[in-house]
Order: structure tokens, then C-alpha cells, then sequence
């Protein structure tokens, strides 16, 4: 028996230590390297520690190859965007879902359900002469509404499953008082349900930072490109990389989300959890 | 619930309460309209159509071409190769992903020391951007520096010196399947350990009592409790692999020789680099066929099984 915990607790140990080297090791790796000079990243074989560490390549990230801070800038302004956007179209449409139950609901759900399915380039073939009849091809308008059309069918039922944790004798309490529908949405329930907002707007953030294929086929203008598409332009040549450059890249890249996950976990989990394993 | 609230406020209410609904779901059914349902429609029409970027350039409508861009796909050899490829992704980073992340999510079920820490810093690949996590792999693989071969050159005692995953046809998928894992684990894991929380303790406590072992502890109980969000979380799985693009765009292109050429990099390739629409259209639309089968096939093995 007491074999047998021995036993259970290696395997256990064992699991643990080899799938958290699998997910946590790469970007250190990455961190390490974008600390080192680029003679010591070009060593093989590689060394473990920075020999002599530097932060030479983040200078030259921000005086030679400044270009990235114009796709870091754009991508923040279309993920914000998305994310304040999305986040209020889920406050409204989240709530209509949850307190009506009228028959299209039903319909209405279905065909939300479905959108998430389809894949992002079926949708672009369309949208590309789509918005160019109506001139929002290569805008930041077009971008921003096609990266949150994506959002917006997870994001409802997520926020829905947030107001069904309400209950309806507030809103009732305020209709008595005679205050009005839109009223008692924005003032009485919608802060009620601040965590899901949060869990909305930030997932919303998350996924509108990651975008790689709308913005790789909606925008032609160099200024306009955003962080994936620009680094994968710009910085991935055809032949070599310049591959402290792209470590030091993929870590300034990071970071922000980083730092909003380790602020916001607690309601970003609590929400994806929610959604997913009651939607 | 809800029923009743309207009972209360009164029957007159039915309308206000419809059109008040109404106004409230207009954004989002107009922009999922207008951006995802509109285009699917559009672009299956126009796979059916002679239309490539001059189409769009010279404002003339496609032309119907009796099937022609699925006759060429086929005939041409791309698609089927395509169609495998994306299968075997999607099976192989579908089952490894659940496999390792109900691994670790029962060892951080079982309350080991310091499980919250691990919990929130194991979810870091995930708010990886996708593009820069195919270039952290990229990096790993590197073949002339990479950190990869340098580990195999070692363990194999020297025999292996030039490896390089993603320049050889034969493993170039696994090499992306490796960078799909990492950033998919931990979302897979999150899911599982409150699917795990669901669990009762006393029926395991009463089967432990009954003599039943660890692993018939995990298939008789556990399991058949965490049915719905097994579902869920393997769901979302097959859909996100079957949509992979950044990943296999950014590390291989679609090589060496085809061998990761998915439908993804297949109608991105037709549409976006050959500038046949029309072509990029079909391949799209077998795509999403594909899919919307192979989620059928698991719903309805899922509905059957006792498990």
C-alpha cells in the first residue's frame, strides 16, 4: 500500500515537472535569448545563461526598427476598440437573451452557434469585395468591425449566462419607482454583472490582439498593418532571420497580455469557465 | 423564470417587451449578418463561379463554370492531400491536447503544494499571440542553432546532429502540432479541472470503500461525471485546429513538399496568393463541410456512448 502512494506520487511528480518544462520552458528560452548579443545567439551549441547580457537588441528594437511601434500602437487601438465595442454589444444583446424568452431565441442562438464555426478565410473572400463596395476595405473601421464579428457570438452567451444569475426582483423593484427600460439596464443591472463585462471586454482584447488573418487581408497600408501581420511582413524575410530581433520581438509582444492575464485572471477564468461549461 | 416576471408586469407588455428585445439584439444580429453570415453564403455561391481578382479590379460579375473550381481541385491533386493533412492535425493535436491536459489537471486536482501558483502561471502560452507563438517554436527548432537539436545531438550520443524538424516532410507536422499544443493546453486544462471540481467526493470516497482502483475510479466515476465539459472542451478543440492558419503560414508555409498543407494554407494560397476567389471559395466550402461532419460524428458518438 504504501509502495504503491510512493509510486503514485513519482508518477505524479514526474507529469507534472515534464508538462510544465513542455509550456513554460520555450518562452524562457526566448527570454534568455533576447538577452544575449547576437554572436552568443548564433553559438551552437547554445549557452544556458546570457554570458555577457545585454539589452542591445531591445535598443534596437526601439531606435532602429521603430516600425514595430507603429503595429503595436495600431494593434492596441483595434483591440481596444473591439474589446469596448464587443463588450457593449454583449451588455445589450447578453440581456435581451437571458430576460425575453421569446421563439426566435431559439433562432437567434442557433445562428450564433454556428457563425463560430465557420472559418475566418471563407468569410475574407467575401469580405474583400464586400467592403470594398461599401469603402471600408483598408480602413480601420472595416478591420475592427470584421475582427469583432467573431467575438460577438461567444461573447453574447457569455454574458447571457452572467444576467441569469440576476434576480428579476430588482428589476421589478425599479419599474415600480417608474424608471425606464433602458434605464434599469445600464444604471440597475449592468453593474450587477461588472465581473462578466470584464470577462467579456478582456477575452474580446485577448483574441482581437492575436488576429493575424483579417488584418493580413483587409489592410494594404503599411501604417494601418497591425502586430502580426506587420511583424510577419517586415521582419520574417524569405532567406534568414534576424533572429534577436524576432526574440526580442516576440517578448515585447507578449507582454501585454501577459500583464492583463495576471491582473484579470481571477475574472477571466471564472467567465471562460462559466461560458463554456454552461454554454 | 422569466414567465413569471411577465405575469407580474402584466400582459400589455408583451409587445414593449418584444420590440425592447428587438432593439437590444440589433447591433449584433446586424454585424454577425453583415460579417459572417452574409459572406459564408456569398462565398459558397462564389465557388461555383469563374471569379478571380480581375473580377474585382474591372467590376464584373463572376461566371458560372459548371463546377470547374472543384473538377481543378481535385483533378489537380491539391485537395486531397489538403483534406488528409487537416485531418491527421487535427486528430493528433485534438486527442495529445486531452490526453496532457487531463494529465495535469488531475495532478493539480489532487491538492499538491503550491497548485494555485502552477494553475495561473501554466495559463501563460495561452495569452500568447499565435503568430509569436509559432516564431517561439521556430526558435526551438532552429536547424542550425536551435535549442532542439542541440538536445537530440546529445541524447543521441552524437548521431543526430543535423535535426531539423520542420525542413523534413515527415515530421514538419508534428514540429506545428508541438507549437498548437503548447498554446492550446492550458486552455484545455482550465476547463478540465472545473470540470474535475464537479466531481462528487463521496462517490469516489464509496467506490475507493467498494475496492474499485485508481483507474476504475477515473473511468467509472470521474469520467461520466465531466461528460458535458469533455464536450465542450474537446469541441472547441476540433474547431480551433480546423480553423489553424498563423501557425503553419508562419512556420512552414505549407512545406516542405506540401506536407503541411492544410485547407487553411490551401484556400489562403488559392484566394490570397493565386488570386483565384472562385478556387479559394471551393476549397473553403469542402472545408467547412468537412468540419461540420467530423463535429456531427463526434456529437452523435458522444450522445450514444454510456460513458
Amino acid at each position: 500500500m504504501k509502495r504503491n502512494r510512493l509510486k503514485g506520487s513519482i508518477i505524479k511528480w514526474a507529469v507534472l515537472v515534464v508538462i510544465l518544462i513542455f509550456l513554460l520552458f520555450p518562452l524562457f528560452w526566448v527570454l534568455i535569448t533576447s538577452f544575449k548579443t547576437n554572436m552568443e545567439a548564433y553559438k551552437y551549441p547554445p549557452t544556458f545563461i546570457p554570458q555577457e547580457p545585454t539589452v542591445e537588441s531591445y535598443i534596437s528594437l526601439f531606435t532602429e526598427n521603430n516600425e514595430f511601434f507603429i503595429y503595436y500602437k495600431n494593434n492596441f487601438i483595434v483591440a481596444g476598440s473591439c474589446a469596448v465595442l464587443t463588450t457593449l454589444i454583449a451588455v445589450m444583446a447578453g440581456y435581451a437573451l437571458s430576460r425575453f424568452h421569446f421563439r426566435w431565441n431559439q433562432w437567434i442562438v442557433a445562428a450564433f452557434t454556428s457563425a463560430q464555426m465557420f472559418p475566418i478565410i471563407s468569410r475574407l473572400i467575401s469580405l474583400y469585395k464586400l467592403l470594398g463596395d461599401v469603402n471600408l476595405i483598408n480602413t480601420r473601421v472595416g478591420l475592427i468591425l470584421a475582427v469583432m464579428a467573431a467575438q460577438i457570438p461567444f461573447t453574447i452567451m457569455l454574458m447571457s449566462s452572467f444576467y441569469d444569475g440576476i434576480p428579476l426582483e430588482l428589476e421589478e423593484a425599479a419599474t415600480v419607482d417608474g424608471a425606464g427600460r433602458l434605464q434599469i439596464l445600464f444604471r440597475v443591472v449592468a453593474p450587477l454583472v461588472k465581473p462578466g463585462m470584464l470577462a467579456v471586454g478582456i477575452y474580446s482584447f485577448l483574441l482581437s490582439w492575436d488576429d493575424y488573418l483579417h488584418a493580413s487581408t483587409l489592410i494594404q497600408t503599411d501604417s494601418l498593418r497591425t502586430l502580426s501581420v506587420g511583424i510577419a511582413l517586415r521582419y520574417l524575410g524569405e532567406l534568414s532571420y534576424d533572429w534577436s530581433l524576432i526574440n526580442t520581438i516576440s517578448i515585447v509582444g507578449t507582454l501585454p497580455m501577459v500583464i492583463l492575464f495576471f491582473f484579470f485572471q481571477k475574472y477571466m477564468v471564472k467567465g471562460l469557465v462559466a461560458g463554456a461549461v454552461k454554454g | 423564470m422569466n414567465r413569471t416576471g411577465t405575469r407580474i408586469l402584466g400582459k400589455n407588455r408583451h409587445t414593449t417587451d418584444k420590440l425592447f428585445s428587438l432593439a437590444l439584439l440589433l447591433p449584433a444580429i446586424f454585424i454577425t449578418c453583415a460579417f459572417i453570415l452574409v459572406p459564408i453564403v456569398d462565398s459558397i455561391y462564389r465557388s461555383f463561379l469563374d471569379y478571380r481578382v480581375r473580377n474585382i479590379i474591372n467590376n464584373e460579375p463572376g461566371v458560372w463554370n459548371n463546377f470547374q473550381n472543384y473538377l481543378n481541385l481535385f483533378s489537380n491533386g491539391k485537395l486531397l492531400p489538403s483534406m488528409k493533412n487537416t485531418l491527421i492535425f487535427v486528430f493528433g493535436v485534438v486527442i495529445a491536447q486531452f490526453i496532457l491536459g487531463m494529465a495535469l489537471a488531475l495532478v493539480l486536482n489532487t491538492g499538491i503544494k503550491g497548485s494555485r501558483f502552477i494553475r495561473s502561471i501554466m495559463m501563460v502560452p495561452w495569452v500568447v499571440p499565435t503568430l509569436i507563438s509559432g516564431l517561439v517554436w521556430m526558435w526551438m527548432f532552429q536547424a542550425q542553432y536551435g535549442l532542439v537539436k542541440y538536445l537530440v545531438d546529445v541524447v543521441t550520443g552524437g548521431r543526430v546532429t543535423d535535426f531539423a524538424i520542420l525542413n523534413n516532410p515527415a515530421t514538419a507536422m508534428f514540429g506545428v502540432s508541438c507549437a498548437a499544443l503548447w498554446k492550446q493546453i492550458p486552455l484545455a486544462t482550465l476547463l478540465l479541472l472545473a470540470g474535475l471540481a464537479n466531481v462528487p467526493d463521496d462517490m469516489l470516497e464509496a467506490a475507493k470503500m467498494d475496492g474499485a482502483n485508481a483507474v476504475q475510479r477515473f473511468f467509472f466515476i470521474t469520467l461520466p461525471y465531466m461528460k458535458s465539459v469533455i464536450k465542450v472542451t474537446v469541441t472547441m478543440s476540433i474547431i480551433e485546429n480546423f480553423k489553424q492558419f498563423p501557425l503553419f503560414w508562419t512556420m512552414t508555409g505549407g512545406g516542405p513538399n506540401n506536407s503541411t498543407t492544410t485547407m487553411a494554407i490551401l484556400s489562403y494560397r488559392e484566394a490570397f496568393v493565386s488570386n483565384n476567389f472562385g478556387s479559394g471559395a471551393a476549397v473553403t466550402t469542402v472545408w467547412m463541410l468537412m468540419m461540420v461532419v467530423v463535429v456531427f460524428i463526434f456529437n452523435r458518438i458522444f450522445r450514444n456512448t454510456d460513458m
